[in-house]
């Protein structure tokens, strides 16, 4: 009953007039990006957090979240005509759904996309809406242990899952660190890597360097090699699937769901690794695997289902204990801070009007976003044709006003530039990026909650094995740690391992 | 890494170059932990967090240089194989001059050569595109954010925007 009433009263936020246009633009613009290969939802959100400021802190965050579920929507589009990935979620989608397209069945593919991305939305907001509350009335009672193990967790499982070597994940993920230690010590007022300038005193602004590691660097890698799009041209007719279609899909649509949930409330994992493990257990249960790769629905169903539904589990860790499971997440409890709001296990009760708002929120969101992504579909297509090289002047035009914006200082778009070429060199050597942001997220919390504990337990280290919470989380990241010593696990993480960035 | 030539134990070799940029900045963040004061394990110091991320950081990097040195890696020149490496670099110096130019000039004045050089200079736009969106896209922005969200976009000696 409870949950019924304070679903109404998420209703009543979601519905007023401002938070409406402000979902709408979310979701549009989340197509919009996810749509155009080039953009993706981490720079979109980073670029746009300084307008959220501009509202109330529902509208913003609103908007926010959906630009992110919009992208998983969009994605699929540029997946499915293009085969290009319109953002790294849909990477693939681009295996049977392009082939679908080649074979005259783009309408089904982007039908089963969009239906498929609905039921998993709508089912991964429900189990928010049970799962949330309990997980944070449990949360109540973590101490800065258990705080600290979780966020060494998340650092670990998304080292593990990032694409390449290990070390230079771990490596990346402590420069992240030491980037978000850079500014005044939280508890001694003492400055820290700031090399004398004042603009370091609050620490490097987050929408700068991942502007410049995600936007600016997509551009600078893009422009090195020639885009070749290969669109279906021919006219998409009957976008909805027919009842063989429906037949097949059906279980893959359920299992992604599931599966995707699952993934994305864990920290580190997400959308891309969901749809990645959507596709794999989908091909390991056919009948017929041969079929995977040359159009088959449910090569298509199953990953779109599950990117939704991971993105709507991904928020369960951000409300219930305030850490974000991923770069996009990060990006969202900037949001929430910029806003002086404190994402964890006292917002659902203290701002149950926020909360809620949110969550009815991303259900209309997901009903706006079945309008948007099937009658405008044409729209959409119009829009893949504009070329890249009329597309990305625009791109760092908007990347360096939104940086300006958010701080009103030069100083940041020298930030931007400088975080822009380190992460086209990070790129082309080998090293991913989004270790880097969740840590550089991560870092401060990370070093209040380590040293809050070490103080509270004069300096006995055993704190953090003698809680069993915080003992299970450690003991889950040395094994991820060792595990890809082990030649069985190396390979699987190596089957697993994937390009967070975009 | 397919395709790419390796270099076991050459100066050339890329990963060897990675690790070792790791393990310079690893030795200067741990310098900076101790410069910072570590404190004690019951009351730690500014810099106790910097001083073991530095040593993780030397850690892990040690391991990337030992793979590097023990199986080789890619050269830098096969790292750019087939791309086309001065457009990242005109777009590099686009922007840097851009930067440096956007407070003495104000933001109008500097937007609209760095739109004109990066339609032109990478994979040259028509000129008659090129000008009506170098010249409107900017004004467009600037009017939205001066004149909607009121933010004001440096306006330079000039005092122009």
């Amino acid at each position: 009953m409870d949950v019924l009433l304070n679903v109404a009263q998420g209703f009543g936020v979601a519905l007023q007039p401002i938070n409406l246009l402000y979902c709408f633009l979310g979701v549009f613009i989340g197509t919009l990006v996810g749509v155009l290969p080039g953009i993706g939802p981490i720079s979109a959100m980073s670029l746009l957090l300084p307008v959220t400021l501009s509202g109330t802190p529902e509208s913003g965050i609103i908007m926010m979240a959906g630009i992110y579920y919009g992208s998983m929507y969009g994605g699929s589009t540029t997946s499915i005509l293009v085969n290009i990935p319109g953002e790294a979620a849909s990477v693939v989608t681009c295996i049977d759904g392009h082939q679908m397209a080649k074979q005259g069945r783009a309408g089904p593919a982007l039908g089963i996309s969009a239906l498929g991305s609905f039921i998993a939305g709508t089912f991964s907001l429900l189990a928010l809406m049970l799962i949330a509350p309990s997980l944070a009335s449990v949360a109540i009672a973590f101490g800065p242990a258990e705080y600290f193990s979780l966020m060494v967790l998340g650092l670990v499982v998304l080292t593990f899952l990032t694409q390449g070597s290990m070390a230079k994940a771990l490596l990346m993920a402590c420069i992240g660190i030491v980037l978000g230690l850079v500014g005044l010590d939280s508890i001694t007022a003492m400055p820290r890597l700031t090399f004398g300038r004042l603009e370091l005193i609050d620490g490097i602004g987050l929408v700068p360097v991942v502007m410049g590691l995600f936007g600016v660097a997509e551009v600078l890698i893009n422009t090195e090699q020639v885009i070749k799009r290969d669109i279906i041209n021919t006219k998409i007719t009957q976008l909805l699937p027919n009842r063989a279609d429906w037949k097949a899909s059906a279980g893959p649509v359920g299992r992604g769901t599931l599966l995707g949930f699952f993934l994305g409330i864990l920290p580190g994992g997400g959308a891309v690794v969901s749809s990645f493990a959507s596709y794999a257990l989908e091909k390991r249960l056919s009948k017929t695997p041969e079929r995977f790769g040359k159009g088959a629905i449910e090569g298509v169903a199953g990953p779109e289902a599950a990117n939704n539904a991971a993105a709507g589990g991904a928020f369960i860790p951000l409300m219930t204990l305030g850490i974000p499971p991923n770069v996009v997440m990060a990006l969202l409890l900037g949001a929430f801070v910029i806003h002086g709001l404190q994402p964890g296990p006292l917002l659902i009760t203290q701002n149950p009007g926020l909360f809620w708002g949110i969550v009815a929120s991303m259900y209309i969101g997901n009903v706006m976003l079945l309008v948007l992504n099937l009658p405008l579909i044409g729209m959409w297509v119009q829009l893949l044709k504009l070329p890249y090289n009329i597309l990305f002047p625009l791109i760092i035009l908007f990347t360096i006003t939104g940086v300006y914006c958010s701080s009103n200082n030069v100083f940041d778009v020298y930030v931007m530039i400088a975080f822009g070429v380190i992460g086209y060199f990070m790129r082309k050597l080998g090293y991913e990026p989004a270790p880097l942001v969740l840590a550089f997220v991560l870092g401060p919390l990370l070093e209040n909650n380590l040293r809050k504990s070490l103080i509270l337990s004069q300096g006995d280290l055993l704190t953090f094995v003698q809680r069993p919470i915080s003992a299970a989380c450690l003991a889950l990241a040395v094994v991820l740690l060792v595990g890809p010593l082990l030649p069985s696990l190396r390979k699987k993480r190596e089957l697993v391992a994937l390009d967070e960035g975009a | 890494m397919n395709g790419q030539t390796k270099a076991p134990s050459k100066l050339n070799n890329s990963e060897l170059w990675g690790g070792l940029i790791g393990l310079a900045l690893g030795v200067f963040v741990i310098w900076s932990g101790l410069k910072l004061k570590l404190g004690t394990i019951n009351d730690p110091g500014s810099g106790y967090v910097l001083f073991y991320t530095g040593i993780l950081m030397c850690v892990f990097a040690a391991t990337i240089i030992a793979a590097a040195i023990t199986e080789g890696g890619p050269t830098f020149a096969s790292r750019w194989q087939d791309a086309r490496w001065t457009k990242p670099l005109l777009v590099i110096l686009c922007l840097i001059a851009f930067s440096f130019a956007l407070e003495p000039l104000g933001f109008l004045l500097s937007a609209i050569p760095l739109m004109v050089l990066l339609l032109r200079a990478i994979d040259p736009v028509r000129w008659s595109l090129t000008i009506p969106l170098a010249v409107l896209t900017p004004l467009g922005v600037w009017w939205v954010l001066k004149r909607l969200l009121l933010i004001q976009l440096p306006s330079g000696i000039f005092e122009i925007g």
